[in-house]
């Protein structure tokens, strides 16, 4: 069918800036910003990696550090997981991966509102440094109420932060949305209204399609947590009770009357879940990719995988009430929620299979990127079925609040989605900057990271299964802790210390190789999809020169029979093999 | 030709070769449309948040809670009329989204002076519509001694929420009196003489969402 | 090339504007004649979605979208359907459970809406 009933429309006039300032500070260039949100996102990640070397320090060795006081604790708790969801992964994989990637592979010049995608970015640094603004010495520090904030207890006086910290985490959280909203828009509109030439939706590749429907999801569900960012900012400030009950707190009768805080609950995981997904799905799609384009063979099952996002996004809307069974509901929405959450089960495995299938009879090129991918695929099964032990009603009430909850979480959409980060880095890497990375730190890096989070998280399904509760700062003084639970905690401690050095490797190496790296050129891994096919590496201004590319076919084109390549890019017509 | 391809298919078929083609998914709607879009339904997202946060709360209460008709009732001739600002303000608000409505047309056939009044008279309808909100709390805080925090006829929720969803509905009437006024303005300086008028489109979209809200408000604060 | 922006007959504005009063005034007549219970719930909400309905229709010109938009942006809402279902039938049994736990202290029925006669001003 013929496309353009509006003239074809390649881009907005871009903005060419002659400063420095201009190109690399104040830049609307897709690229810079996604560079941008990827160094803030690492920076603030590193923060929230030290502070859970605090934490299992503390878990493992009490006595060790006397500073380390019980409100210390609680407040690392809060701000390791805040800032790891939401200020890391989010921001990476939505910022930084989408960024990159959706002008590039839709073939596209730029977003389609280049200066409100440079707003999205101050304003995100912006929300960061609100976010840190709790750490101010003297006004009693970050908010210790654990990174769900469930009221009352977050507010109630005797939580950390009480008045000063959750101010900050709630005012960031809000911010954050603005800048979130601010993005999302325009990857959203770039991938619906501005690809380029013959590229249909169903032969975007799959990293562009995780993006889109991550994207949507946060667009929908983020709404959620501002509501209640703003309903939870009143009940602190100006004494109304939304979420407040009637309550006696330290001997004395609170001003709040009549509030709801299961309501919160509701809000919080309405956003919650599809958040978890807004993690999950870029990672899929890129993991996808990497696995075909190392593998050199076509992503099994193209169709099925791009429905199964779909389906996976439409389905996290109406399951999120699977995080509060221990706080009780009608038994026949425990029945509901139960059944749609293992219902997800079903396309999310659809996806493992087709992974593994893609791997079939592969010609597998161990490559680093490769590497972290296959390690994606191990982790993400790990977690998975994990959270379908959690998903049934009568297995999760005892399991709730044990570690066994801290495994699940960490494998799934903890170590997962990290993984599939570092992957995608180093897969984009060459297009970026124009060198390799390093191939040698690069493996070093991957089996400390790979097999350390493994002895990490592993065993705490065990701590979880004894009955280990998450979240308390001191565990050993009670006597039905076998003596193993000890010996573990001193192994997870360790392990976890060193694989957080051992992200140093990983740092030094995007420093290092910046400046020696072996040159890439323009398509050093013989990937078909758009990215790799611009005029200039690094890809200038603009992208594409003078010309839009025009795709021809889907980017899974690899070892096609009969051709001369092993891989035909996504620009070459039909019946050519290059 | 767009409309070719409709009157001869149906509507399924038009979407699945929406969703197939390339460039653009929604056809002949311009980048600043679509966008414009797509943040409603956030927006939508968010109001509904609080519209149902409002039903649960307020299903919970055991509280009395007061009745808005008797509330926000006026003095006129010397007889309590309910809701008679309310129903001022919804007038306000739906004529100011017809005066839009027309501005948009009157966009298309690029009549510039019209379109700027238009949207002028749209903008100060917007305003008055806050002023009178801002009377509205006046009367209710000092008048009724309602508070975000305090509510003397019973449940203090009624004015948490009562403030919150209408100040928030307010922020975005103000906004959009902001908006409004700019790109009227540009009209009239001819900034967007060459291209299309389609952002008078957009910022219309933005107006009616914020009265379709107002409808929504007006159903479920003031009438239940 | 078709047109490219939206453009109709005014008639259909003003046609739109009036029934935009007429459904107000409507709903406003629920209030003032003091329907009760599911016949008021009942007007209140139709009244809304008619005009809800026409807002979006015309002045929205969804009504001349191709449906292509119009499932896009009419669809995902409902699953906030889901939120408010749960949220209701939860609030019943918390409200329920108030009563039952707090009872003595307030009022257990809420008080029906005074007729305004009876209103002191
Ligand atoms: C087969 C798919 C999955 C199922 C059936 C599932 C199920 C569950 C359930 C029932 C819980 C609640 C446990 C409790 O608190 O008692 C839970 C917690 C959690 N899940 Fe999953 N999950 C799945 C996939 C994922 C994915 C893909 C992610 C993220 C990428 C994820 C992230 C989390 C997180 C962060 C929590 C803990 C939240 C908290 O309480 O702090 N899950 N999961
Ligand atoms: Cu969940």
């Amino acid at each position: 069918m013929a496309t353009a009933e509006i003239p074809y429309q390649e881009t907005a006039p871009l903005h060419h800036p002659k400063t420095w300032i201009g190109k690399y500070v104040f830049s609307q260039d897709h690229k810079v910003i996604a560079v941008q949100y990827g160094i803030t996102a690492i920076a603030v990640g590193l923060v929230a990696l030290f502070l859970s070397d605090l934490m299992r320090i503390q878990i493992a060795y009490p006595e060790f550090m006397d500073w380390f006081v019980e409100d210390y604790y609680y407040q690392a708790i809060t701000m390791h997981g805040m800032i790891m969801v939401i200020y890391l992964l989010t921001a990476f994989l939505l910022g930084a991966f989408g960024n990159f990637t959706v002008p590039l592979m839709c073939g596209a010049r730029d977003m389609v509102f280049p200066f409100v995608n440079m707003l999205s970015y101050w304003v995100y640094l912006i929300s960061v440094i609100i976010l840190l603004l709790g750490y101010i010495p003297g006004l009693g520090g970050p908010t210790g109420a654990g990174w769900t904030l469930y009221p009352p207890q977050t507010i109630t006086e005797g939580t950390p932060g009480a008045d000063w910290g959750i101010m900050t985490m709630l005012a960031s959280l809000a911010v954050f949305i603005v800048a979130f909203t601010m993005g999302g828009l325009n990857y959203i509109t770039t991938i619906l209204q501005a690809r380029t030439r013959g590229m249909s939706l169903m032969r975007m590749p799959l990293t562009v399609w995780g993006i889109f429907v991550a994207t949507f999801l946060g667009l929908l569900a983020f709404p959620a947590l501002f509501v209640s960012a703003i309903m939870m900012i009143l009940d602190l400030k100006i004494g109304t009770s939304f979420f407040m009950p009637a309550i006696v707190s330290m001997g004395q009768t609170l001003a709040h009357d009549g509030g709801q805080p299961l309501l919160f609950q509701h809000l919080f995981w309405f956003f919650g879940h599809p958040e978890v997904y807004i993690v999950a799905l870029p990672a899929f799609g890129v993991v996808s990719d990497l696995i075909s384009v190392h593998a050199r063979k076509n992503i099994f099952g193209y169709r099925l995988m791009v429905w199964a996002l779909v389906f996976i996004g439409i389905l996290s809307f109406i399951v999120w009430a699977h995080h509060m069974f221990v706080a009780g509901m009608h038994p026949y929405f425990g029945f509901f929620f139960a059944t749609t959450t293992l219902i997800i089960a079903v396309p999310t495995a659809i996806k493992v299979y087709n992974w593994v299938l893609t791997l079939w009879k592969a010609n597998i090129k161990l490559t680093v990127p490769m590497l972290y991918a296959l390690s994606f695929v191990l982790t993400f099964i790990m977690g998975g079925i994990t959270g379908l032990f959690l998903g049934n009603v009568i297995i999760d009430v005892p399991l709730s609040d044990t570690y066994f909850v801290v495994a699940h979480f960490h494998m799934v959409m903890g170590v997962s989605p990290i993984l599939a980060i570092f992957g995608g880095i180093y897969h984009w890497y060459p297009k970026l900057t124009g060198r390799m990375l390093n191939d040698t730190i690069g493996k070093w890096h991957f089996w400390i990271t790979f097999l350390g989070t493994y002895i990490i998280y592993f065993p705490m399904h065990y701590l979880g299964f004894i009955g280990v509760p998450r979240r308390y700062y001191e565990n050993f003084d009670s006597s039905f802790y076998p003596a193993s639970a000890q010996l573990l905690n001193e192994v997870i401690t360790w392990t976890a210390l060193f694989v957080g050095v051992a992200q140093l490797l990983y740092i030094g190496n995007l420093v290092h190789s910046y400046f020696y790296g072996k040159p890439a050129g323009d398509n050093p891994w013989g990937a078909n999809s758009l990215e790799w096919c611009t005029p200039d590496t690094p890809p200038s201004h603009g992208n594409w020169g003078d010309k839009l590319p025009t795709v021809h076919r889907w980017a899974y084109d690899y070892s096609v029979p009969g051709s001369d390549k092993d891989f035909i890019p996504q620009t070459v017509p039909q019946g050519q093999s290059s | 030709m767009a409309e070719a391809a409709q009157t001869n298919q149906g509507p399924l078929t038009t979407i699945v070769d929406d969703w197939s083609s390339d460039v653009t998914t929604f056809k002949a709607v311009p980048w600043g449309k679509a966008m414009m879009w797509i943040f409603l339904l956030s927006d939508t997202f968010i109001f509904t948040s609080f519209l149902v946060s409002y039903m649960a709360v307020r299903m919970t209460q055991t509280d009395a809670w007061p009745y808005p008709s008797e509330v926000f009732s006026l003095e006129a001739f010397g007889t309590p009329v309910p809701l008679l600002l309310i129903a001022i303000m919804t007038f306000i608000l739906i004529t100011s989204s017809g005066t839009m409505a027309m501005a948009v047309n009157m966009g298309y056939r690029k009549r510039k002076v019209a379109v700027f009044w238009l949207m002028f008279a749209t903008a100060m309808l917007g305003a008055s519509f806050v002023g009178m909100q801002a009377f509205e709390w006046t009367k209710l805080i000092t008048g009724e001694g309602v508070k975000a925090w305090q509510n003397p006829m019973g449940a203090p929720q009624f004015g948490s929420f009562f403030f919150m969803i209408t100040g928030f509905h307010g922020l975005h009437v103000s906004a959009g009196v902001a908006y409004l006024l700019i790109v009227a303005i540009r009209v009239l300086r001819g900034k967007y003489d060459n291209t299309s008028f389609e952002i008078v489109e957009i910022t219309g979209l933005y107006w009616h969402f914020v009265d379709l809200v107002w409808v929504f408000i007006f159903a479920f604060f003031y009438l239940w | 090339m078709a047109e490219v922006g939206q453009q109709h007959p005014i008639k259909v504005y003003f046609l739109v504007w009036g029934l935009l009063f007429v459904f107000s005034i409507a709903s406003y007549m629920v209030d003032y004649f003091e329907f009760k219970e599911h016949l008021r719930w009942f007007l209140i909400v139709v009244f809304m979605l008619l005009k809800a309905g026409f807002i979006v229709a015309v002045f929205m010109h969804m009504k001349w979208e191709r449906p292509t938009l119009i499932t896009a942006i009419l669809v995902p809402p409902l699953v906030l359907l889901v939120l408010m279902y749960l949220l209701a039938f939860e609030a019943d049994y918390a409200w329920a459970s108030r009563i039952v736990y707090f009872g003595g202290e307030v009022d257990p029925i809420p008080l029906p809406p005074p007729t305004h006669a009876a209103v002191p001003h």
